[in-house]
C-alpha cells in the first residue's frame, strides 16, 4: 500500500491536467471561432454547469474506486426525487429553505441505504440493484410530484444563480465542497480504506478493514451528493421535472473516466472531474457554435472524449 | 370557416345520435393501452386523460375494460413483448403510442392476425394493417415560422432550439421550421441546439451557445423547452427574444408573467395529450363496426395571445394544455376527416 503523501503526490501527478488542458483547447477554438466574443459568458455558463456534473461525479467517483462492479446508475431517479420532495416541500416559501434541505438529503439517504440493502442483503450486483432501485425511486417521484413544477423558494433561485465578477456563487461552494472530499479522500482512514478496496478487497479486509462498512458508506455518501444535486438543480432551473436528472448518469460516468480516476477502481482523481465536468460542457457548446449537424455532433463527442481518454490513461504512471 | 365546421358538426351530431342505441355492441370488448414511456409531463398527462376517460367509459358501459400500461425502459424490445402479452391476455383492441415507427411492427402483425385492432397514436407504426393517428409535425414547424413572419415583419435572427437527436419527430419540425426559414426569407438561423424536450438540458444547451450569438430575435422550439430557454437568456444577462412555446403549463404561466409584467408576446403550439382518448374512441368505434380510414391526422392546439389566460385557467399545475375527446367529439372528427 502507498503512504499518505505518496499517493497524495501520484494523483496530482499527471492524469487530471488533460481534462483541463481538453477544456481549455476546445473553448480556445470556440472563441477563434466567434472571433474573441462571449468568451467571458462562456466560461460563466460553463462553470455553472459544470457544477451540477462536479457534484454527482465526486459520488460516483467514490463509488467507482471501490473496484469492479461497484456503479450507482440510482443517480438521475435520485436527483428527480430529491428535487420533487424538496420543491413540492418548501411550496416557493424561503423559510423552508432549510427544511428543504434536509427533506432532500433524506431522501438521499434513503435511497443509499435501500442501494445497499439490495446489494448487500438480496447480494445482487450494484449494477442490476441501483438499476432496479431507479425505477422504484422514480415511479416513487411520479407518484408523489405527479410532474408538478413548482417554483424554487426566491432566495434558493437567487443563491444557486447568483454570480460574483462571473464567477457563480454555487460553483465556489462546491469547490469548497470539493476540497473538503478530496482531503476526506487522501488523508483519512475512510479514504483511504475505500481506495484499497478498490486496489484489492481480499488484502483490505486482512489488514482490518471492515469492508462492508466502509462500501455501505460510499454508497450512502455517493446517494446524498445526488440528493444534493437534485436541490440544487431544481433551484437552478426554476422547479423539479420527472427528466430533470436523466442526463446525469452518463455524465456522472463520464466526468470520472475522463477525470482520469480508473474504472478498475483503487485510484481516483477529484481534481480531475472539474476538469472533465467544463470539458464536457465546452465540447458541446463548441460543436453547437460551429453549426454541425447532430450526426457529426454525436460523432465528434464520441472521438474527442476517447482522445482525451486515451491522453489522460497514457499519461498515467504505473503503480 | 367556422360556420361550416359548426354546420359538419352539428350534422356529426345528428348523424351520431342514432347509433347511441347500439353501443351496446362493445360494452364487454377490452381495449388495452400500450404506452412506451411516461417519465415527463406530457406523458403523465396523456396517461391521466386515457385512465379518466377509460374508467368513464367502463362506468357508463360503453366498454369492457381500458387498461394502460407502460414499458419501464423505453425499449422496442419489451414493447414487443408487452404487446404480445396483450393478444395473450385476449384484449379486443390494443391502443399504441410506439417507441418506433417499424420496429415493432412483427408484434403489430401477429395482433392483427389475431383479429385485433390496432390503433397507434403520437409515436405511430407503419405496419398496413394498423390505423395511425398522427399529427403533421411539418406544419407544425411551419405554423411557427408563419407566425413570427406577422410578428416579426423585419425579420432577424433565430435561434432553433430542436428536440432528441434520431427521432423523426425532431427532424419533421425541424425540416417545417427550415422549409418556412426558406420561403419567408426574412430569417437566419444562427444558432442550433438540442434540448431533448427537456426544460434542464435546453437551459444548458442555450446557455452554452448564447455567449457566441449576435442579438436573436426569437427562438424556435419543440415543446418543452421554451421555459429552459427563457432561463438561460436571464441568467445571461440578455434581452429575452420571442420564444415560441410548447403548452406546458410552466411555459405558459411564465408567458402570462411576462404578458402582465411588459406586455411579452408570443404563441404556444403542441400536440393535445388527450390525443390519447381520441385513439381509445377511434378503437372503441372500429370495434363498433365503423368503417375508419387507416391514417388519419390530428390537428395540433394552439394558445394565442388572446386566449392565453383561458388555456392556462384550465390547464393542471405542471401539466400540459389540454383538449379530450369524448365519443361525440371523436365521431365528429371522424365525420370531419
Amino acid at each position: 500500500m502507498h503512504s499518505i503523501s505518496s499517493l497524495f503526490h501520484h494523483t496530482l501527478a499527471k492524469p487530471w491536467i488533460w481534462a483541463f488542458i481538453g477544456a481549455f483547447a476546445v473553448w480556445l477554438a470556440t472563441i477563434i471561432f466567434t472571433g474573441g466574443q462571449g468568451a467571458g459568458q462562456m466560461l460563466t455558463a460553463a462553470l455553472s454547469f459544470a457544477t451540477f456534473s462536479v457534484i454527482v461525479g465526486i459520488g460516483q467517483m467514490f463509488v467507482i474506486s471501490l473496484g469492479p462492479g461497484n456503479i450507482d446508475l440510482s443517480i438521475p431517479a435520485n436527483i428527480t426525487l430529491a428535487g420533487v420532495v424538496s420543491m413540492k416541500l418548501m411550496d416557493s416559501h424561503n423559510e423552508m429553505i432549510l427544511l428543504g434541505l434536509g427533506a432532500a438529503l433524506l431522501s438521499g439517504l434513503a435511497v443509499g441505504i435501500f442501494n445497499y440493502t439490495l446489494i448487500r442483503l438480496l447480494r445482487i450486483p450494484p449494477i442490476i440493484a441501483t438499476m432496479s432501485s431507479s425505477f422504484l425511486i422514480l415511479s416513487t417521484a411520479i407518484a408523489y410530484g405527479r410532474g408538478l413544477k413548482i417554483k424554487p423558494p426566491a432566495a434558493l433561485a437567487e443563491f444557486t444563480t447568483t454570480h460574483i465578477y462571473g464567477v457563480p456563487l454555487l460553483a465556489i461552494c462546491i469547490v469548497v465542497l470539493a476540497f473538503i472530499l478530496g482531503v476526506m479522500l487522501h488523508r483519512t482512514v475512510f479514504g483511504q480504506s475505500i481506495l484499497a478496496i478498490g486496489q484489492n478487497p481480499r488484502a483490505a479486509k486482512f489488514a482490518g478493514i471492515s469492508v462492508e462498512y466502509v462500501r455501505f458508506c460510499t454508497y450512502l455518501l455517493c446517494a446524498l451528493l445526488a440528493s444534493l444535486c437534485g436541490y440544487l438543480l431544481a433551484g437552478f432551473s426554476g422547479g423539479a421535472s420527472l427528466n430533470m436528472g436523466t442526463e446525469y448518469l452518463l455524465a456522472s460516468i463520464a466526468v470520472v473516466v475522463i477525470g482520469g480516476t480508473s474504472v478498475a477502481g483503487g485510484f481516483s482523481n477529484l481534481p480531475g472531474i472539474w476538469g472533465a465536468a467544463l470539458f464536457m460542457f465546452l465540447l458541446v457548446t463548441m460543436l453547437n457554435t460551429f453549426g454541425l449537424s447532430a450526426g457529426l455532433r454525436l460523432m465528434l463527442t464520441g472521438i474527442i472524449i476517447v482522445g482525451v481518454i486515451i491522453l489522460s490513461t497514457r499519461s498515467k504512471q504505473p503503480s | 370557416m367556422k360556420t361550416v365546421q359548426l354546420m359538419i358538426a352539428s350534422v356529426a351530431l345528428s348523424l351520431s345520435l342514432a347509433p347511441l342505441g347500439v353501443l351496446a355492441d362493445t360494452s364487454d370488448k377490452k381495449i388495452a393501452l400500450s404506452n412506451n414511456y411516461a417519465g415527463n409531463s406530457w406523458r403523465q398527462a396523456m396517461l391521466n386523460s386515457w385512465q379518466k376517460n377509460g374508467q368513464q367509459a367502463v362506468a357508463d358501459g360503453v366498454i369492457g375494460a381500458a387498461d394502460a400500461f407502460t414499458t419501464a425502459e423505453n425499449q422496442v424490445t419489451e414493447q414487443a413483448a408487452q404487446i404480445q402479452n396483450m393478444i395473450l391476455q385476449g384484449y379486443d383492441a390494443i391502443v399504441i403510442n410506439a417507441a418506433s415507427p417499424d420496429a415493432l411492427n412483427g408484434a403489430v402483425q401477429q395482433a392483427c392476425d389475431a383479429g385485433i385492432i390496432v390503433v397507434s397514436f403520437d409515436g405511430i407504426v407503419t405496419a398496413p394493417c394498423a390505423w395511425r393517428i398522427a399529427v403533421d409535425f411539418a406544419a407544425m414547424g411551419q405554423s411557427q415560422i408563419d407566425y413570427l413572419n406577422e410578428k416579426l415583419p423585419k425579420g432577424g435572427n433565430l435561434l432553433e432550439i430542436r428536440g432528441l437527436a434520431g427521432v423523426f419527430v425532431d427532424d419533421e419540425i425541424s425540416a417545417g421550421i427550415h422549409t418556412g426559414v426558406k420561403e419567408s426569407g426574412k430569417f437566419k438561423i444562427t444558432g442550433s441546439v438540442h434540448g431533448d424536450w427537456a426544460q434542464d438540458v435546453a437551459q444548458k444547451a442555450v446557455a452554452g451557445i448564447l455567449p457566441s450569438l449576435p442579438e436573436i430575435a426569437a427562438v424556435v422550439t419543440q415543446g418543452g423547452d421554451g421555459y429552459g430557454a427563457a432561463q438561460a437568456f436571464k441568467a445571461a444577462g440578455r434581452p429575452v427574444p420571442l420564444i415560441i412555446m410548447g403548452n406546458r403549463q410552466d411555459e405558459l404561466l411564465w408567458w402570462k408573467e411576462q404578458k402582465d409584467a411588459n406586455g411579452y408576446e408570443t404563441m404556444s403550439v403542441s400536440i393535445a395529450p388527450g390525443v390519447s382518448t381520441l385513439a381509445f374512441w377511434v378503437a372503441q368505434q372500429i370495434l363498433d363496426g365503423k368503417t375508419v380510414a387507416k391514417d388519419l391526422v390530428v390537428p395540433f392546439l394552439r394558445v394565442d395571445q388572446h386566449d392565453l389566460e383561458e388555456k392556462l385557467a384550465k390547464t393542471e399545475k405542471g401539466g400540459v394544455a389540454n383538449v379530450e375527446y369524448s365519443l361525440i367529439d371523436a365521431k365528429k372528427f371522424l365525420a370531419e376527416m
